[in-house]
């Protein structure tokens, strides 16, 4: 069903704005003009994040922390096989794929541990990434409360996703 | 966002002084080379999707679109501008879709629309909240992975993943709601 879902989107927007007589080609072009101004801008917010991305994880700080933090996150419910999901999931889409991959190639794809990683996946965002990117443009930048509500609220949706697969 | 930076920063350089020095540079590099990489397919995405929502624009979908949305986002974020509400509509809408790609402009330009407005501080940490709980209903990358590896039932996650955003999201809001309220003032937009 999904695969419909853009191309008949498009398709509607497309007709209609026909029907309401835009040019279509001008205010297409200049829409798409505007993409690279933004990339521009949004550049550097990605450079630093990334950085401190590959630091966290070649320091060992990564490690660490996993190690630590292992023990509470059994408590709770989450495998320690899936700690390093948890923990890298708030500063690095590429990085977390990565992992989810691991995950389903050790474990094989049905397995609980592999479907409590792809809800985990599924259900949270990076945290850090939509901070520094949508930023980007901002002067505000008192985000430490908002940031620090979000990673609570996504850590409790890794704890529901463990329990969750458990029953289903 | 400074802060977390700082800290995260101090340590990792601290240990890796200390464990694999020569690693250090290396790291930094590759981190600055993934995110090269990234923005150039973001441009290609990004000007894909602001060329189609030129269009909504211009035609005034994305407003008729905003309208409807008014209720909920009046109930999340309080009054806002029409314009940034205009934006909020459509990121938030693209967000649940699960197009990634369109989710980022919007977002900019909901947050550059709601900063040029006194006493919005509320509505850009509920925005913030929303779009870092991820609201999004179907996996779509996860199940093209599952489906791959030809899991037996990939569509196996699809529920209980929209059961966790779905609390992820109500819990950020609740918080929100809770811990800023009191900086939320009342004030009118025309």
């Amino acid at each position: 069903m999904s695969i419909y879902l853009i191309p008949v989107l498009f398709f509607l927007i497309f007709v209609y704005s026909l029907f309401k007589k835009v040019k279509p080609y001008e205010t297409f072009t200049l829409g798409a003009k505007e993409a690279v101004p933004f990339a521009v801008s949004i550049f550097p917010y990605l450079v630093s994040i990334f950085v401190l991305t590959e630091l966290f994880e070649a320091s060992g700080l990564s490690a660490i922390i996993e190690r630590i933090v292992s023990p509470f996150f059994s408590l709770l419910g989450i495998p320690k096989e899936l700690t390093k999901l948890v923990l890298i999931k708030p500063f690095s889409g590429s990085g977390s794929l990565a992992v989810l991959s691991d995950i389903y190639q050790k474990f094989g794809v049905d397995s609980y541990l592999a479907r409590s990683a792809s809800v985990i996946y599924g259900s949270s965002e990076t945290v850090f990434y939509v901070a520094s990117v949508y930023f980007a443009g901002a002067k505000t930048k008192k985000l430490t409360a908002p940031i620090i509500i979000s990673l609570v609220a996504s850590f409790f949706s890794c704890v529901f996703a463990c329990f969750i697969c458990r029953i289903i | 966002m400074n802060a977390i930076f700082g800290i995260i920063l101090t340590i990792s350089l601290g240990l890796i002084c200390f464990l694999s020095p020569d690693k250090a540079l290396s790291a930094m590099l590759a981190g600055g080379e993934k995110a090269l990489y990234l923005s150039l397919k973001m441009v290609v995405i990004y000007a894909v999707w602001m060329g189609v929502f030129a269009l909504m624009e211009k035609s005034g979908i994305s407003n008729k679109f905003a309208k409807l949305l008014k209720p909920i986002n009046k109930f999340l974020f309080g009054r806002v501008p029409n314009k940034a509400n205009d934006f909020m509509s459509l990121n938030i809408s693209a967000n649940v879709l699960g197009m990634s790609g369109a989710t980022t402009p919007m977002g900019i330009k909901s947050i550059e629309e709601l900063e040029k407005h006194p006493d919005t501080e509320y509505a850009i940490a509920m925005f913030f909240v929303i779009n870092a709980t991820s609201v999004q209903l179907i996996p779509s990358s996860v199940l093209a992975l599952r489906t791959s590896l030809n899991s037996s039932s990939p569509a196996d996650i699809i529920l209980p993943t929209i059961l966790a955003t779905s609390l992820s999201t109500i819990i950020g809001v609740l918080l929100v709601k809770i811990f800023l309220k009191k900086r939320k003032k009342k004030c009118q937009f025309t």
